[in-house]
């Protein structure tokens, strides 16, 4: 079933919100995201100039939680999350350029996502969430908390990319849990829960 | 994550197929002989969240990857005893956990979310601050032995010998130990040299609340020479801090309880070990005289050894020593100081301190009270304390993994 005009708007209202109360309540951000603006200039090339991304294998960040992105910036920083792209650019960030880069970004907002027109993974995407507790950390609305990416809206090659990652332990975790998460997961479900996630606002 | 290597272990069950047997037991059903995948379970710290407590919004804070500059330290918000201070004696470093010293006075600190291994050296008015090793997995335990640096990860046990002569170019490590659980939940580790020279830690539930496999939820220790493991007490949900009284040798050690039972229970306790084969209750009998809301149906806490003494509600005791320096005043000597890491699933936070049990003649706790204040300000935290060391000239060192940072208690001058 395709979501109504008023579900929309209530889960984008509930999203504001949220990323309200996430944004006041943590001490990172002390940031500025007039800074981060500045400073996101060589972050605009693939990420695009709003955090919302047209490469299809390059995760849009408008709307992500800020505390995320600044966690995975120190991963790329200390090289504990490895990707020739990102890392030489976190290399040359401080602490405080990456907070307040996170809070640029986080506060743009997401571009309308594509959304799949009948697509019947839609459904079995739906039910891969709800079988593995996706909203336990990711939260219901999957928009994330704290350092608990958003993934709602996400490119889908990117999910795929960074699922499958997690289950082989390319992809490293802070925590652990998301290798945990990933294994039970089988090839179909990651193709039909990132195709499922990419379609949320 | 959900594997196990079954050199030792006998009886092994994944933490899936647990709650899938326990589950279809509950229903009296069949368990199902040959699922597609093992089903997917809540992450750690959801398990046994009761639908009405979403609302809540608690979840475990972000961990510290991060550390902060000294000045930006508010130390002036620390409050200790008449006569005591606190400074800041090493800094930057990320995820300070663990602390252990070498024979040289070498501080050694590890990490569970970053994966280093810090050596820090006292250059008398400063220190330097090495990362000695690096992508290690969690590697939170440390102990020191015969020269030679011993590395809890959460399934090996690793050893550097001659380490202290070789601070800027570790050797490669001597593999101790490599069988313990792989399980990420709880799996990080606690470890302490025991005066009988095995390596002592918790293998810890691996989930919440749940029936835990025969091989996890306990204490156990490894012979380092013989690569010999065994189990010390059981029914422990999960211990990250522990140290042997100076006089009576007896093993004690921290505990945390369950979470999403309460507010304000159980406790989390703390342990004294007087004979090996204890069994202290999880997941049937929480803090000694409270059965689980689930599991203890049918049970009796009568069956299980009681903690020493109740903490608190999710206050996390991690690390805690006796106190055998002789800098502080005379009352302390054998004191306990305990580091709470402080709560997330109670609403209104609680722990964040350095506290201290005094126990009497008979080793029964008789005193349990805060020491050092001031990391929790209205609800809100800057650090959080994880572990104690008693330094060489009687200072309490306390780690911090949110400011990265350790600090220094003195007392007089």
């Amino acid at each position: 079933m395709q979501r109504g005009p008023i579900l929309r708007v209530f889960v984008a209202a509930r999203l504001a919100v949220l990323a309200a109360a996430v944004i006041q309540g943590h001490p990172a951000m002390g940031a500025d995201a007039a800074a981060g603006k500045a400073k996101s200039e060589a972050c605009a090339a693939c990420h695009g100039p709003d955090g919302n991304s047209t490469n299809p294998l390059i995760p849009s960040l408008a709307g992500q939680t800020p505390l995320y992105i600044y966690y995975q910036l120190v991963q790329f920083r200390e090289q504990r999350r490895v990707n020739e792209l990102m890392s030489p650019f976190a290399a040359k960030l401080t602490d405080a350029d990456m907070k307040d880069i996170a809070a640029y970004y986080s506060g743009q907002k997401a571009a309308e996502p594509a959304l799949p027109a009948d697509d019947p993974r839609y459904e079995a995407g739906k039910a891969v969430v709800a079988g593995n507790h996706c909203g336990s950390c990711h939260l219901p609305t999957l928009t994330g908390q704290q350092q608990i990416p958003r993934i709602a809206g996400l490119q889908y090659d990117y999910l795929v990319k960074q699922l499958r990652g997690f289950k082989t332990g390319e992809r490293p975790d802070i925590d652990g849990s998301m290798a945990s998460a990933a294994q039970p997961l089988s090839d179909k479900d990651i193709t039909d829960v990132s195709l499922y996630l990419a379609g949320l606002r | 994550m959900l594997t196990f290597t079954s050199r030792w272990c006998v009886v092994c069950l994944t933490p899936a197929a647990a709650a899938l047997a326990l589950a279809g037991a509950m229903a009296q059903q069949p368990v199902p002989t040959a699922p597609a995948a093992a089903p997917a379970v809540p992450p750690t710290w959801a398990q046994g969240r009761k639908p009405e407590q979403e609302s809540l919004n608690l979840a475990p804070h972000p961990p510290g990857i991060t550390a902060l500059a000294p000045e930006e330290i508010p130390l002036d918000r620390i409050k200790l005893p008449e006569g005591f201070r606190i400074a800041v004696w090493a800094s930057g470093l990320p995820n300070a956990r663990s602390m252990t010293f070498g024979r040289n006075g070498t501080l050694f600190v590890g990490t569970r979310f970053v994966g280093s291994v810090y050596a820090v050296v006292d250059k008398g008015t400063a220190r330097e601050v090495k990362t000695l090793l690096k992508g290690l997995h969690r590697p939170n335990g440390l102990a020191f032995k015969n020269g030679a640096l011993y590395v809890a990860e959460v399934s090996r046990i690793l050893r550097y010998d001659s380490i202290e002569s070789r601070l800027d170019s570790p050797p490669e490590p001597v593999v101790v130990f490599d069988a313990l659980p792989k399980d990420e939940a709880h799996g990080w580790k606690f470890m302490t040299l025991g005066p009988d020279g095995w390596l002592y830690f918790q293998i810890g539930s691996p989930g919440n609340i749940l029936i835990p496999p025969v091989t996890h939820a306990q204490i156990a220790r490894v012979d380092p020479e013989r690569g010999v493991l065994e189990t010390v007490v059981s029914g422990v949900r999960n211990s990250v801090g522990m140290d042997f009284h100076p006089v009576t040798r007896e093993l004690w050690f921290t505990n945390n309880g369950r979470d999403w039972m309460g507010e304000d229970v159980p406790n989390d306790t703390l342990h004294r070990v007087t004979h090996k084969g204890m069994n202290f209750g999880f997941p049937f009998c929480h803090q000694g005289d409270l059965l689980d809301d689930e599991f203890g149906k049918g049970r009796s806490c009568q069956e299980f050894d009681a903690p020493a003494l109740k903490l608190g509600p999710h206050v996390a005791p991690l690390g805690m020593r006796f106190y055998t320096g002789r800098q502080f005043p005379a009352e302390y000597r054998n004191n306990i100081f305990i580091a709470e890491h402080g709560s997330w699933n109670r609403t209104r936070k609680q722990g964040f301190n350095v506290s201290r049990v005094v126990l009497d003649g008979d080793g029964r706790p008789v005193k349990y009270e805060p020491f050092a204040t001031g990391f929790l300000q209205a609800e809100t935290f800057w650090g959080r304390p994880v572990d104690v060391q008693v330094a060489p000239d009687g200072a309490l060192l306390v780690s911090d993994d949110v400011a990265g940072a350790i600090y220094r208690i003195s007392y007089g001058k």
